[in-house]
């Protein structure tokens, strides 16, 4: 039995192709992430870029669920839930980074290409940058956040991006825009835009080499190295009117759904390897120079006992959502306010343990925690990034308490 | 507007001095450290950008005479009654700009502690070294060695390991101490230290407190190397490294204060180091909440600053609050290591205990509280350029070094449940 079958899941409910994919990515990960990371440390061009691509396009992420006839694997049914958390969980055991990618590119996916959703017609359009090239294709999105000047709101956040148009085609216009990823490398944008004249936030795609694309210097931040960032503007960029991937709360509604499921994964392979980390430093480590082993002292076991209880959980959650994302005929559609909520908790919860869990991990390695040569500072940071990203828990608080509690101001 | 300066210190306990220094100190950061923090990341291994202004500060300004007597050319600090006090307003206004910085500054004195400081002082010892930090306008940077490989935290637990896990040692040949062994971590070292004082046993596998010796070893010697600084998540200003000692020979009277002397105020520098680790945390909060109060005054949620939504001020109010306990704490330390008159010597056990405690209560609440902050700004707050990111890795450090959490329990569990066995 592997370390990490120790935290179970239902295994069940994956198939056979689900399992043997996690099978092949933790080897693959191992091998070319892992095994390299004490020499190459977070290189981008070295290490992460060249996964980028094993990922993507050898593997065939980005082309997971777009149809066949696009050159997809079309893995569209909702069962594709397990899939990507399975997946998503083995890449972040080596890097968080490349796992919050891929929840952005398998999350874009879901949303336009499950069965039920699709959106042909889009696809037919999209589906061929993902499925044609040898390049990976970097997904990042747009969405609300806090802002300096008032404008159309999402849920009290701001929309980056103004939209115009419609049947023509939409220019849109933002500046000071802070993608969720990869502003530096982003192949392809998924706005959130208020639209003029229009009550509803759309969500358009931006293809990355569109006419009117400014792409500021990459900003340090404090991790997900594998995700260059930097602030863009949109100056009179025109896309078609195909690119109007959904409109109104329930296609964005499923589009977080999917995404915060992804990143629940992300988090919870992330913990996988914290838990590895500690495990042999427990092993390993001798202390009070009376040769007790670490894991043998009632504090530090009882401290080692949490972690992995707070691990087993935040798994168990991260399946569950797959299970109700991959059974919308019992919990109701991705993009039902129930769904939506339910997905909006999980992964709060999950990133609010995970930063409890890093740090007791931390606390009890003491210096060897924030040594490099140790790996675990690197997951501290990157998990700590991706809540960044995720927003302010205590306005996500407010999707929850509407739902529970039928707030009507908030 | 309220400003840092509108959160709580028990003003009874300031002193002038103290307070003319905190606001050079003030002027310093804003004018040679502030402005060039941002980089300082980058600048782990050099330290082109982090040396500089450390030479105006130490060298310059003098700082780094501090402690030692007025007659040899330094400051007197070490004859004070209000030395703590003092050095927590120092090292909280340092670590407003960067506290790895303010560790590096902070550790520069903590050997020194040993030979400058009432009623302990070796006045030989301070003849010897003080021309070395006070007839010079170079930056003169100390550092204690404790750690070793195989221990961790043990050297830090003297109390009930009694040096027994310690392995470097100091063999007596003639009138010289003969020093062989190897020291990880210690803040200055990575190349920057001119000296070092370094925990030795006498009689190794011992656990008779005598037997621990502090011996003080410039680091231009034959036989002491020292090696690359480590690559850490943060504080690159302070760096650290392995220090190997091949017999290398110092007098004998190198050692700080002898048979028992160097064990029982050995408390000392561990109560010192709480003090100055939440002086560390204080100041990082500090500046956090000069840049959250700019954040939620000028990003909006919901056509209103952010600092108007009830539940955006709640997370607020609680960090407000945690600055404003962690202060008092830190300050309510300082007095205790003050005063020996009122609160009993700062190295005994109890002392050393009660340090422990304030400063790891202060470190876990502060560290919680910036990590729901850095939430709540959002990408903004894992941003390099809001600098929040960067407290927050720099003083997670603060948190673990002396030995770490589950030292800092059982020692405070060892004197107030008066446990046996821990």
């Amino acid at each position: 039995m592997s370390d990490l079958d120790l935290f179970l899941y239902p295994k069940n409910r994956l198939g056979e192709a689900d399992l043997d994919l996690a099978s092949s990515l933790q080897g693959l990960v191992e091998k070319e992430v892992m095994d390299k990371r004490l020499e190459l440390k977070e290189d981008y061009k070295e290490l992460l870029a060249p996964m980028m691509k094993r990922l993507f396009v050898d593997i065939g992420l980005q082309k997971m669920l777009w149809p066949e006839n696009l050159g997809g694997d079309e893995h569209n049914q909702p069962e594709a839930a397990y899939t990507i958390a399975s997946a998503i969980e083995q890449i972040a055991r080596a890097d968080t980074g490349l796992a919050f990618l891929a929840a952005h590119s398998l999350a874009l996916q879901a949303s336009l290409a499950l069965e039920g959703n699709l959106n042909q017609e889009l696809c037919d359009s999209i589906a061929p940058l993902f499925c044609e090239g040898d390049k990976p294709v970097i997904v990042s999105f747009i969405l609300p956040t806090y802002s300096e000047e008032e404008g159309p709101e999402w849920r009290g956040k701001y929309l980056q991006v103004e939209a115009a148009g419609g049947a023509d085609g939409y220019v849109l216009n933002g500046k000071g825009i802070r993608p969720s990823c990869c502003g530096v490398d982003a192949a392809l944008f998924g706005a959130l835009c208020s639209v003029k004249g229009e009550e509803e936030p759309a969500f358009i795609l931006v293809p990355g080499d569109a006419s009117g694309i400014k792409r500021g210097e990459e900003f340090k931040k404090t991790g997900l190295a594998a995700s260059r960032n930097a602030d863009v503007v949109f100056a009179e960029v025109k896309v078609p009117a195909v690119n109007l991937a959904f409109k109104g709360d329930e296609g964005i509604r499923r589009l977080l759904s999917w995404y915060y499921l992804g990143l629940s994964a992300a988090g919870v392979g992330s913990l996988l390897a914290c838990y590895e980390i500690i495990k042999e430093w427990g092993d390993n480590r001798v202390i009070k120079g009376r040769g007790q082993i670490f894991k043998e002292n009632p504090l530090t076991a009882a401290l080692m006992a949490q972690i992995a209880q707070d691990i087993a959980v935040d798994r168990m959650l991260t399946y569950n959502l797959a299970g109700m994302l991959a059974e919308p005929e019992a919990y109701g559609d991705a993009g039902s306010e129930a769904v939506f909520v339910s997905s909006t908790m999980i992964v709060h919860h999950i990133y609010t343990t995970a930063e409890w869990i890093i740090h007791r991990v931390m606390e009890l390695m003491a210096s060897a925690g924030y040594a490099k040569e140790w790996q675990l500072e690197r997951y501290w940071r990157d998990v700590k990034t991706v809540q960044c990203y995720l927003g302010a828990s205590e306005i996500a608080k407010f999707d929850i308490a509407r739902w529970f509690y039928q707030c009507q101001t908030l | 507007m309220r400003t840092i300066d509108d959160f709580s210190r028990p003003i009874e306990y300031l002193t002038p001095l103290g307070e003319n220094i905190g606001e050079i100190f003030r002027g310093w950061v804003e004018k040679e450290v502030i402005p060039f923090r941002r980089e300082f990341d980058e600048d782990w291994k050099d330290h082109s950008l982090i040396l500089p202004p450390f030479k105006k500060l130490l060298g310059e300004y003098g700082i780094q005479r501090m402690l030692f007597p007025e007659d040899l050319g330094g400051w007197g600090l070490g004859h004070s009654d209000f030395l703590s006090v003092a050095a927590f307003r120092m090292f909280e206004e340092v670590a407003r700009a960067d506290s790895g910085m303010a560790v590096a500054f902070g550790v520069v004195f903590w050997p020194l502690l040993f030979i400058a400081c009432e009623p302990h002082v070796n006045r030989r010892l301070c003849e010897e070294f003080a021309p070395m930090f006070c007839e010079t306008t170079e930056p003169v940077f100390s550092a204690l060695a404790m750690t070793e490989p195989q221990g961790g935290a043990d050297i830090e637990n003297v109390e009930r390991l009694g040096g027994s896990t310690i392995q470097t040692t100091a063999v007596q040949d003639g009138d010289e101490w003969v020093i062989n062994g190897h020291k990880l971590w210690p803040t200055n070292t990575g190349g920057v230290a001119d000296l070092l004082a370094v925990v030795c046993t006498t009689d190794p596998a011992s656990n008779d407190r005598n037997n621990i010796a502090i011996i003080f070893v410039p680091t231009d010697i034959p036989g002491v190397s020292q090696g690359d600084a480590y690559e850490k998540a943060g504080m690159a200003a302070d760096k650290n490294g392995d220090i190997w000692f091949e017999n290398v020979r110092v007098p004998l009277w190198y050692r700080a204060l002898g048979p028992g002397g160097d064990s029982i105020y050995f408390g000392e520098v561990m109560s010192l180091g709480h003090m100055g680790t939440i002086a560390f945390t204080v100041g990082v909060l500090m500046n956090i909440y000069e840049k959250l109060l700019e954040f939620v005054n000028t990003k909006m949620f919901k056509g209103r600053p952010i600092k108007e939504n009830d539940a955006v001020a709640g997370v607020l109010a609680d960090f407000a609050a945690t600055i404003e306990a962690s202060r008092i704490i830190g300050y309510q330390c300082a007095r205790m290591c003050d005063r020996p008159d009122l609160y009993g010597p700062r190295w005994t056990p109890e002392v050393v205990a009660k340090a422990r405690a304030h400063r790891y209560f202060v470190a876990d609440r502060g560290l919680e509280a910036i990590g729901k902050v850095m939430n709540l700004m959002e990408a903004y707050g894992a941003d390099r350029d809001w600098d929040v990111e960067k407290h927050w890795r720099d003083i997670k450090m603060c948190q673990l070094w002396m030995g770490g959490k589950q030292l800092c329990q059982m020692e405070v569990a060892r004197w107030f449940y008066e446990c046996e066995t821990l």
